[in-house]
């Protein structure tokens, strides 16, 4: 990199720097790509663009003097942390050098990374995004010793963590065995991805859960991406390699504004705005009781090739995604009829209310594409307190800021279906002509209201399909129109135009609304 | 040539077989229905070939991720 007459001129950096670039030493290195795991430095080439990475704190670490104090040897600090571009864009980047130490123990009283870490001041004083690149196990009682005292918890907290969260784009890969500190920090994040097979997330691992519960248990068991991915949603997403959870990293980065001063980057589309797409028309099936796959329709409309789904194996009965339409970002939310018919239950709520969350901080218009029955119903569903959830996603609904437009594809029931609008604002709500609504569908309701009528008919099932019969006309959703009680109707095929006019048309009302947005109140 | 094995997306029981063993099929041709939650299911086939063997019958109840046929391409 630098000539020979650079080096000579100042011989101690370019060692210092050297060792540094050395990292825990060869063997170490070794171990770690054995375990199929790439070294911080490698990570960190591989996610920026280029050679953009310009680090900070290279020379922290722990130096060996002989005892005439001349530096003997030099152990770099067990954290990589700087500056770098990830297309064209600033960001803060760090993460735990897993060959040092296991990515434990700083040398110095000062950390560069970690929470209360350097790394994390640095984002939010240039108020750009964060990076974390999380390889490490946390606190060990090791530095017991080396410190004389045990540290009180929190002293080096997660205050700047949790600030992030209101200010900048923060995004963790669990890259290692996560527990304790780094898993708390994987989990303050606006996105997570972890490696299947190669990393594991929990609060403690097999020794103290065997410890504890005498409980024994495999750490990929206990904490890999079937457990903190798939069933739990601890975290978001999962990708098969390293270089694959960097791509879903920078894919997510190129929907978010570098913080919550800035608008979203619009980008140029090859996807004309007025494409009319013919399937759109015959999709949805005539029969109800009939599945139809919402994941295709909505990709239908958004920009091709645009759409990332964000805990694709989680809270299935909905969908959420990033998505662009006429190049602008947008927050897809959609119910998935193909999975519990579309109903809420508390990971599809609890999933949902992190995407608005995060779509209404970052300025992210949201589009809800409805299909929604209800409420998960049954005794599971009771117990996993479904209702509770669920009506905290209506609660943060009801308090988004950001413009959002809801497109009714077919039922929209309940709370469940408040939970899709917002009529705090000009309440946009727009339908397929397949579409129906009402606080329950005609059928159940039927049976609840009209028992007495129809235990006393000669034939009860024929006097409650009359009674239906009868009912029916005044669902049509063309009456809800005609009181203005929905605000347009329309084809199918102009759902991609329409969209994306309303989009563009936000714009405005997203120039006005940039900065903090404040939370207030109590969550039910 | 490799196998392919077609997972349930869902919990549910299966309710109509479309397709027999030795049927070609194209990625997204329907190969069987599912019932669940009232609702009527379509499982695809996630890659062109032939249909090797299935996993079940009809009114046998699945899981997510079970496996429902095999198909060779």
């Amino acid at each position: 990199m630098s000539n020979s007459q650079d080096d000579e001129r100042f011989s101690e950096l370019t060692y210092r720097r050297q060792a540094a670039l050395q990292m825990g030493g060869t063997a170490a290195i070794e171990r770690q790509h054995q375990a199929g795991r790439l070294t911080v430095r490698e990570r960190i080439g591989q996610l920026v663009d280029g050679s953009s990475f310009r680090e900070v704190g290279t020379l922290a670490g722990t130096g060996v003097y002989d005892k005439d104090n001349h530096l003997v040897s030099v152990t770099p600090a067990p954290y990589v942390a700087g500056l770098a571009k990830i297309d064209g864009r600033p960001v803060a980047v760090g993460g735990e050098d897993f060959t040092v130490r296991g990515g434990t123990t700083f040398g110095s009283a000062r950390r560069k990374g970690g929470q209360g870490g350097f790394i994390e001041d640095f984002a939010h004083h240039y108020r750009i995004p964060l990076v974390n690149l999380i390889d490490g196990a946390g606190g060990s009682v090791t530095s017991l010793k080396r410190r004389g005292h045990s540290v009180f918890p929190g002293v080096h907290g997660f205050e700047r963590s949790v600030e992030l969260l209101g200010e900048v784009p923060v995004v963790s890969a669990v890259l290692g065995t996560a527990a304790g500190g780094p898993a708390g920090r994987a989990i303050l994040s606006h996105f997570s991805v972890m490696v299947r097979d190669t990393s594991q997330v929990f609060a403690a691992g097999p020794p103290v859960v065997k410890r504890s519960l005498g409980q024994t248990i495999d750490k990929n068991d206990l904490g890999g991406a079937k457990v903190a991915v798939d069933q739990a949603g601890t975290i978001h997403n999962s990708a098969e390699s390293e270089e694959e959870a960097f791509e879903q990293i920078r894919k997510f980065l190129s929907f978010m504004p570098s913080n919550v001063w800035e608008h979203p980057p619009i980008t140029e589309s090859t996807d004309p705005v007025d494409r009319r797409d013919e399937r759109l028309a015959t999709i949805v099936p005539e029969k109800r009781t009939q599945a139809y796959n919402m994941n295709r329709l909505v990709r239908m409309v958004c920009d091709e090739g645009s759409c990332f789904e964000i805990q694709p194996t989680y809270g299935k009965s909905v969908i959420t995604m990033l998505a662009r339409l006429g190049g602008r970002p947008v927050g897809i939310i959609a119910n998935n009829p193909m999975v519990y018919g579309g109903a809420m239950d508390v990971h599809s709520a609890r999933k949902q209310i992190h995407f608005m969350e995060l779509c209404d901080t970052f300025h992210i218009p949201l589009v809800f594409f409805v299909d929604v029955p209800g409420f998960m119903v049954g005794l599971k569903a009771e117990q996993e307190g479904t209702l509770r959830e669920g009506m905290r996603a209506v609660c943060v609904a009801g308090k988004l800021k950001v413009p959002t437009i809801t497109l009714v594809i077919r039922k929209c029931y309940g709370m469940a279906g408040m939970a899709t609008c917002n009529k705090n604002d000009i309440d946009m709500k727009l339908a397929w002509p397949s579409a129906e609504w009402g606080s329950l569908p005609v059928e159940g309701g039927v049976a609840a209201a009209f028992r007495k009528d129809i235990m006393a008919a000669p034939d009860p099932a024929a006097r409650e399909r009359e009674i239906e019969a009868e009912l029916k006309p005044y669902a049509s959703p063309y009456r809800t129109a005609e009181a203005f009680a929905v605000e347009e109707i329309i084809d199918p095929r102009e759902t991609r135009p329409v969209l994306c006019e309303f989009i563009a048309l936000a714009e405005k009302r997203l120039r006005a609304d940039v900065g903090l947005k404040a939370r207030y109140g109590v969550q039910p | 040539m490799s196998a392919v094995e077609i997972v349930s997306p869902v919990t549910g029981t299966v309710w109509k077989i479309e397709r027999a063993v030795g049927d070609k099929v194209e990625a997204g041709d329907v190969i069987m229905v599912l019932e669940s939650m009232k609702m009527e299911i379509p499982v695809e086939s996630d890659a062109a070939g032939v249909i090797a063997s299935f996993n079940v019958e009809v009114g046998n109840s699945v899981d997510e991720d079970q496996p429902l046929c095999v198909v060779e391409s």
